[in-house]
């Protein structure tokens, strides 16, 4: 491919990007992303009604056990 | 059963305790939509990450013994070297970062994952192009570009897989029940938007000359932009938090590091190119926005810091955390040390040498890796419903990757530094500073053997919970008790 054509290409997709770019920003400035609700709230996303705020939540089989080793066969 | 009360009534639910059911049953049915896809990608770069590991491993001994395995082309430097890259970034971290994004959207969008068919197709795709393309580069068929070595056809492949994996994503996220995007989905959906259109185009052959090598350097530094770099931050944002218990530190800098990364980052590439026969003010444009980059990692740095800070304690026995933070550490020291690397100074003295393996070593390995492995440790246990068999195995898998990749990223940056040094000095014979180089690249092999040795206890221990085998434990796998890391 020749210079002009593959300019004209690259510019194309350039200009299509930052177009995408804006109306994603503006998109978020419409459903208020960052309004002070959105980023008072919004890092509490991640976390569900189950998970107690300030408890590590690195651990799904709870029941306890002595020590950390110890196992126990089906 | 958590939420039932017994009384002299007879049983009775907490108040609230019906919402909290509702909540843990949505979730156990977005995990289950979730857990297919996922773990066919995660296997898939597991075995990648196997594949690759042994590729670079054997050709990093043949840098310093070049006579070993020389006789046979397919397993020549020239060959072996390009398909450890190539199976480590788009097989490895593109297949494990395309679970853990499968996992992520269901759990960030709380809701199932939409198009799940189209996933399927696109692990299936993305391996057939990876098997091509490796079989292909072995044979000699290579497109000549660092990064974009894999031909046409494989390539091709990989492309339609990626898109075919975005749209199941955006489908999933037009259907979300949360009117919040939370920072790691912005993350995780500009990646999807960005990398396509690159890789696309990157492959599509559009230019010749120095314009070429412009490109490569623009596509080779944004793929880590675009794709890599947004998978470990993704990762990052949601379980360092998610892991303590407590919410990032400022959600206002995660975002504004989001905005100032997308701003920045992808004006970087043409610093690979200081000296180079390209117009100066284009290079001069890319050291300044190397240098922005401070911008987002400070955001991200004191976020992830500051997050982590007063928690440490849950550093020494969670293996999701460990790797994860393990991994945000070395995204703050991978991105300092990039910015001041693209200096015209230090350009100077680094250019053409091992220092640059090194820092890409510290990047895709010692951040997005080790985020990758953090994650894994966290979903797989949730979706197989199987704790991890062996903490120790565990142990011994953080250990030999985080020592390995600390003495390979040592051993490079001293021993490229001082291969610099030299090569800037006219009186010493080129092959001197070759035979100079020789103990830094033996213990850059001994950091890859132990790498290696690493991925495949790791491997191994995956295969264990994929199939549910091995002893079953009751209590979380950790490293040693929270009760002895708390009496600390």
């Amino acid at each position: 491919m020749t210079l002009l054509p593959a300019a004209i290409l690259i510019l194309a997709v350039a200009v299509a990007g930052a177009a995408f770019a804006l109306s994603a920003f503006l998109w978020a400035l419409r459903t208020h992303q960052f309004s002070v609700k959105h980023m008072n709230e919004g890092a509490f996303v991640i976390f569900d009604k189950t998970d107690r705020l300030g408890e590590p939540t690195d651990q799904i089989f709870k029941k306890p056990a002595p020590d950390p080793d110890e196992r126990t066969a089906d | 059963m958590r939420g039932l009360q017994t009384d002299q009534a007879g049983p009775r639910l907490d108040p609230g305790a019906g919402e909290k059911f509702r909540d843990e049953l949505q979730r156990i049915g977005i995990d289950d939509s979730s857990a297919s896809p996922t773990v066919f990608y995660l296997a898939s770069g597991i075995l990648w990450l196997l594949i690759g590991s042994f590729a670079g491993a054997v050709a990093s001994f043949k840098l310093h013994l070049p006579e070993w395995l020389g006789n046979e082309a397919t397993l020549t430097f020239g060959r072996l070297r390009p398909v450890h890259l190539n199976t480590v970034t788009y097989g490895w971290i593109s297949l494990a970062g395309c679970g853990m994004i499968v996992w992520l959207m269901g759990r960030l969008c709380r809701t199932q994952i939409r198009w799940a068919g189209l996933l399927y197709l696109s692990a299936l795709l993305w391996n057939l192009g990876l098997l091509l393309g490796s079989v292909l580069v072995l044979a000699g068929y290579d497109a000549g570009m660092e990064w974009l070595e894999f031909p046409l056809p494989a390539a091709a492949l990989i492309a339609a897989a990626f898109v075919l994996f975005a749209v199941s994503m955006f489908r999933t996220f037009v259907a979300r029940q949360v009117e919040h995007v939370y920072v790691s989905l912005w993350y995780i959906l500009a990646s999807m938007t960005w990398f396509p259109v690159l890789y696309v185009i990157a492959n599509a052959g559009l230019y010749q000359g120095v314009g070429e090598a412009a490109m490569n350097w623009w596509y080779g530094h944004n793929a880590i932009t675009v794709w890599f770099t947004p998978i470990g931050l993704a990762g990052a944002y949601y379980f360092i938090p998610k892991v303590i218990g407590r919410p990032i530190y400022s959600y206002y800098l995660g975002l504004l590091g989001f905005w100032s990364f997308a701003l920045f980052y992808n004006w970087n590439g043409l610093h690979h190119l200081v000296g180079g026969p390209l117009p100066t003010w284009a290079i001069s444009v890319s050291i300044v926005a190397s240098l922005m980059m401070f911008v987002p990692v400070l955001a991200v740095a004191v976020n992830h810091h500051m997050t982590a800070l007063g928690h440490l304690r849950i550093v020494s026995y969670s293996p999701t955390l460990r790797f994860v933070v393990f991994g945000a550490m070395s995204y703050t020291a991978v991105s300092f040390q990039g910015s001041l690397e693209a200096t015209r100074t230090i350009q100077e003295v680094v250019h053409f040498t091992h220092y640059t393996i090194g820092h890409a070593h510290l990047g895709m390995y010692a951040f997005v890796s080790m985020i990758l492995f953090g994650a894994i440790y966290y979903i797989l246990p949730r979706l197989a419903k199987w704790e991890w068999p062996y903490p120790t195995l565990i142990k011994m898998h953080f250990w030999l990757s985080a020592v390995g990749v600390a003495i390979y990223f040592l051993a490079l940056t001293i021993g490229g530094w001082v291969q610099g040094l030299e090569l800037n000095t006219p009186s010493i014979p080129f092959v001197d500073v070759v035979r100079s180089t020789i103990p830094y690249l033996w213990a850059r092999s001994i950091g890859g053997t132990l790498m290696t040795a690493g991925h495949c206890v790791f491997a191994y221990h995956c295969a264990l919970i994929i199939y549910r085998a091995g002893p079953r434990r009751f209590a979380p796998a950790w490293f040693r008790r929270a009760e002895e890391a708390a009496a600390e």
